[in-house]
């Protein structure tokens, strides 16, 4: 095993390149994901956030382009790397017919080290019968038991592959609980989370870093309080109609008679100044939550689009 | 103590917990000596990083608000600021600047802030008053 420095990357990808046939999944990507970080990873179906995760596993080898985790290869150190994580992918699958009690056995087999406090708590959390066979468990039980598998080997890095999507708003809450507590509960500095993820919003307090990836390509990187400082929701009502006037490059999201509504990218005082010239009756900002910036980038007139 | 966060108000999410238990302790909502929830519980009530939680708590302490005691966590601190007064005076400074920017942008004048200021602290005196004594 390699030596790191404590911040060296724990994932770091270089102009990753993946083809399937002639089609481009991940098309030039680069992705830096420090230490101890809870990093997002957003796209829209099909954006290439699946096919990332897999090189980074060594399900699939990159066409071009660099991949490493923990400063590693994943393909030529395979073992030293998958030792060292764990992932929840969006499908879980167990073998039908084995208990609860003998995957949670047969998964930690596999692994150096195995939390049995941690499993134990889990199970009781989530209300598992360890005596359940797998093929009986529902989605969101065998979603349970995947991140159980998971946690309990106390993985320096945790890949969460679109984990909530189809999951019920309960079962999605106590995930997030988890993660937050159980996997951080040691060392937090060296728990990272990566997930992808298009349900952003139930995300947002956990994420400190995020990047937006549509095409196969990082089309923003940012901190999550950064993200919410820069991008900011105008709101204007003026005596009578404004009309149209240089608002500074802001981008108008709905402006109908006197109501005017803008979202500004890190201009909102010039913009603000601009709207203030005009004396308008009420002027409010509001910061875009995650998922509003996400919309915003990819929308129609975003970044991207 | 409850905490509310909102993640509309552009504010980062670890000084919204700071600004928070700062007016709980000056309204007097956290007394001197009671304990803040510890990490893991806050953060996941909140669903909020952990890191988040702790990098909250050691502003805290680096402002002399909180301080760690074993065994108890993290402790609300008496009138005992460890700061010096001029280093106080500094960071209050930066806050009254504020005030008086804002002040002047919705054209309310010295007079009016001043008699605002008064009350606020009267506000505030209220609230502690009205608690019953430990």
């Amino acid at each position: 095993m390699s030596l790191m420095s404590p911040d060296a990357p724990v994932i770091a990808t270089d102009h990753l390149v993946r083809r399937y046939g002639r089609a481009d999944a991940v098309n030039g990507l680069s992705l830096c994901v420090a230490p101890g970080r809870c990093y997002g990873f957003f796209g829209r179906n099909g954006a290439g956030k699946t096919t990332t995760i897999k090189c980074l596993l060594n399900l699939l080898r990159p066409t071009s382009g660099a991949v490493s985790v923990f400063g590693l290869d994943p393909a030529r150190h395979e073992v030293d790397v998958k030792s060292r994580l764990a992932y929840v992918p969006d499908h879980v699958a167990f073998y039908p017919w084995m208990t609860v009690r003998e995957t949670l056995d047969y998964f930690a087999a596999f692994r150096a080290r195995w939390n049995r406090a941690t499993e134990a708590a889990l199970v009781d959390q989530f209300r598992l019968d360890l005596r359940q066979k797998a093929s009986h468990l529902s989605k969101g039980q065998r979603t349970q038991l995947a991140l159980i598998t998971a946690i309990c080997p106390e993985p320096e890095l945790l890949v969460l592959d679109e984990p909530t999507s189809g999951l019920d708003p309960i079962v999605r809450r106590e995930f997030i609980q988890t993660v937050i507590g159980a996997y951080q509960d040691a060392d937090p500095g060296r728990r990272t989370v990566f997930v992808s993820t298009h349900l952003i919003s139930e995300f947002e307090g956990l994420i400190d870093e995020f990047t937006i990836i549509e095409g196969g390509r990082n089309v923003l990187t940012l901190e999550a309080d950064e993200a919410r400082s820069r991008y900011q929701k105008i709101y204007a009502r003026f005596a009578s109609e404004p009309g149209t006037f240089d608002l500074g490059g802001a981008r108008v999201l709905r402006q109908r008679g006197c109501d005017l509504e803008v979202v500004v990218n890190g201009n909102a005082a010039d913009v603000m100044e601009r709207l203030r010239a005009r004396s308008p009756e009420a002027l409010t900002t509001e910061a875009l939550s995650l998922e509003e910036i996400f919309v915003t980038t990819l929308g129609p007139g975003g970044a991207a689009a | 103590m409850r905490f509310q966060l909102n993640f509309k108000s552009g504010k980062p999410v670890y000084l919204q917990l700071v600004d928070q238990v700062k007016a709980a302790a000056a309204s007097g909502a956290v007394r001197p000596g009671e304990a803040l929830p510890s990490i893991r519980p806050l953060a996941e009530e909140l669903r909020v990083n952990r890191n988040t939680v702790a990098k909250a708590y050691s502003e805290l302490e680096s402002q002399g608000v909180i301080e760690t005691a074993a065994g108890k966590g993290s402790v609300v601190r008496g009138q005992n600021s460890p700061l010096k007064k001029a280093a106080r005076l500094d960071l209050l400074t930066h806050a009254i600047d504020e005030a008086v920017i804002q002040a002047h942008h919705l054209q309310v004048g010295k007079a009016d802030c001043l008699r605002l200021t008064e009350d606020r602290f009267d506000a505030f005196q209220h609230k502690r008053d009205r608690l019953p004594q430990p």
